[in-house]
């Protein structure tokens, strides 16, 4: 065997470039090394298996905010992994605010027209899928929320499954929650799953869907986590796994943790807390508005906050923070996590 | 081989320089090859081992005898004192010595990782060899892995251009 026997075998070559690290310039720089290596870097099935491998490690390259006619992205990252704003412009017909509906393993679920059609939109490769919405959803909900996750697993499969939920009113007590599942690898809709909750439930309680039951459960938030006149909350992944939450108060920052006993109860415990006057600087009495929630990256443990002069980013675990903008728009930021390829040019 | 009695069953493996290793079946069927030869009754109670030298395979072999999960009598009881976060920063540590190894062999160990499909052998050497290149530059990559630059200058261009912002 010759010492460079590995690099000379396809399959060896791919096994090793895909552990090279997940960053954006990552595989246009390997690109330049010879043209065997741009050819197998830029090789669809090669970036599909790249991307599996970063799926729960993707970097963070920048924020997706609505915008006339689109969506605009903004990037988090210092040179040389600076995506630039151009390269993941999307502009759509219409002169409507587009809605996000929230990114995750490099989807981008845009409802542009109204609540009638979700596109799923993938940056990187710039595919795109039109969907329309289920019947029972099409235009008879108040509030749409909506998530995308691509299927994990070792094969070829490269499907995604976008979930809807919508809230309508049912009368004055109640309001009424649909949800609906779509897969692409078969192309359908699931059947519509609806439960009712009294309407003030929807300030106290998160609703949890589970997509293998295909069941809407509520849970209660904490006691007095509720009685906050604008309640700045978000679910996200616990430290250690498992249904978390992230809620401020005033001018702390509080994780809490979902947890089961030995008897199968469940309850909610507080992890920890950050004080945000004090690692910030900022000066409660000074300060014209509290921390806001405008944005949070679940794979980087990342959460974008409006603080009085812009937005930062601050990650929870080594508790470093970076200003994102000086401004803020006001817009909720949907933070894009992906790997990068070398450009959808060669495909 | 149909059946397999409790305890330390051994197995041969053959290089194909004619040295002969004796190992415990457990210790071999870390490799997804071998262990599909053995469960599909296709293997003899020695096996030859192709395109892999003795001094590839007895390191392999150290590779699956350090990794191979500890079960039994002994392996309880290490379990029982040793908690699994200490046991896998042993196994950091070992590996981390383990791949102190030149360039050529490390190189062998790739071929032997996957033609065996030993997956944690093969990420050590591969990720081994990913950390030596990621903080060098195009040149050095090429030098230290043998590639040439077949790229007219235009064409290097080309590419620099596509993604201006990953060569700033």
């Amino acid at each position: 065997m010759s010492p460079a026997a590995p690099l000379d075998d396809e399959n060896l070559l791919a096994e090793i470039l895909l552990r090279l690290p997940p960053l954006p310039s990552t595989l246009p720089r390997a690109s330049l090394v010879c043209k065997r290596w741009l050819l197998l870097v830029s090789d669809i099935r090669f970036f599909r298996r790249f991307r599996r491998r970063h799926r729960c490690s993707p970097p963070l390259p920048g924020c997706f905010v609505p915008d006339r006619g689109g969506v605009s992205y903004t990037p988090t990252m210092d040179s040389p992994d600076r995506v630039p704003a151009e390269r993941f412009s999307l502009q759509l017909d219409g002169s409507c605010y587009s809605n996000p509906l929230g990114c995750r393993h490099g989807l981008v679920p845009i409802s542009p027209n109204l609540w009638k059609q979700v596109l799923v939109w993938d940056p990187v490769t710039g595919d795109q899928h039109h969907i329309s919405f289920p019947p029972g959803l099409d235009g008879i909900a108040n509030s749409i929320h909506g998530a995308v996750r691509r299927a994990a697993g070792d094969g070829e499969v490269h499907h995604f499954q976008v979930i809807l939920v919508g809230v309508v009113e049912v009368d004055k007590q109640h309001v009424g929650v649909l949800a609906c599942v779509y897969s692409s690898d078969t192309g359908v809709w699931d059947n519509i799953i609806s439960v009712l909750i009294p309407f003030d439930a929807y300030t106290t309680r998160v609703l949890k869907f589970d997509l293998e039951r295909q069941s809407l459960a509520e849970i209660q938030l904490p006691v007095g986590m509720s009685e906050e006149e604008l309640l700045q909350l978000t679910v996200m992944r616990a430290e250690g796994g498992g249904l978390g939450l992230l809620y401020i108060s005033g001018f702390t920052t509080q994780l809490w943790k979902r947890k089961t006993d030995c008897d199968g109860a469940a309850s909610w415990g507080m992890e920890r807390t950050i004080e945000l006057g004090k690692l910030l600087s900022l000066n409660p009495e000074k300060e014209r508005v509290r921390p806001l929630i405008e944005g949070l990256a679940e794979y980087n443990n990342v959460v974008f906050l409006t603080t009085g002069d812009g937005v930062i980013m601050l990650q929870l675990e080594s508790l470093q923070f970076k200003k994102f903008y000086e401004m803020s728009d006001g817009f909720y930021h949907y933070p894009f996590e992906s790997v990068y390829s070398v450009g959808n040019q060669h495909w | 081989m149909a059946t397999r009695e409790a305890g330390k069953k051994m197995i041969m493996l053959k290089s194909p320089d004619g040295m002969e290793f004796e190992v415990e079946e457990a210790v071999a069927m870390e490799s997804q090859t071998i262990r599909k030869m053995i469960e599909d009754d296709c293997a003899d109670t020695a096996i030859l081992i192709p395109n892999i030298n003795s001094k590839i395979l007895s390191r392999v072999i150290e590779y699956c005898n350090k990794h191979v999960p500890t079960t039994g009598a002994t392996g309880a009881a290490a379990s029982d004192t040793v908690a699994p976060a200490a046991l896998a920063e042993d196994l950091k540590i070992w590996d981390a010595e383990f791949i102190k190894v030149n360039r050529a062999t490390r190189f062998n160990l790739i071929q032997a990782a996957s033609y065996l499909n030993i997956k944690g052998l093969l990420d050590l050497t591969s990720q081994t060899t990913i950390d030596t290149i990621s903080d060098n530059s195009l040149e050095e990559i090429r030098s230290f892995l043998s590639t040439k630059n077949d790229y007219l200058p235009e064409e290097e261009q080309t590419i620099r251009r596509e993604n201006q912002w990953a060569f700033q």
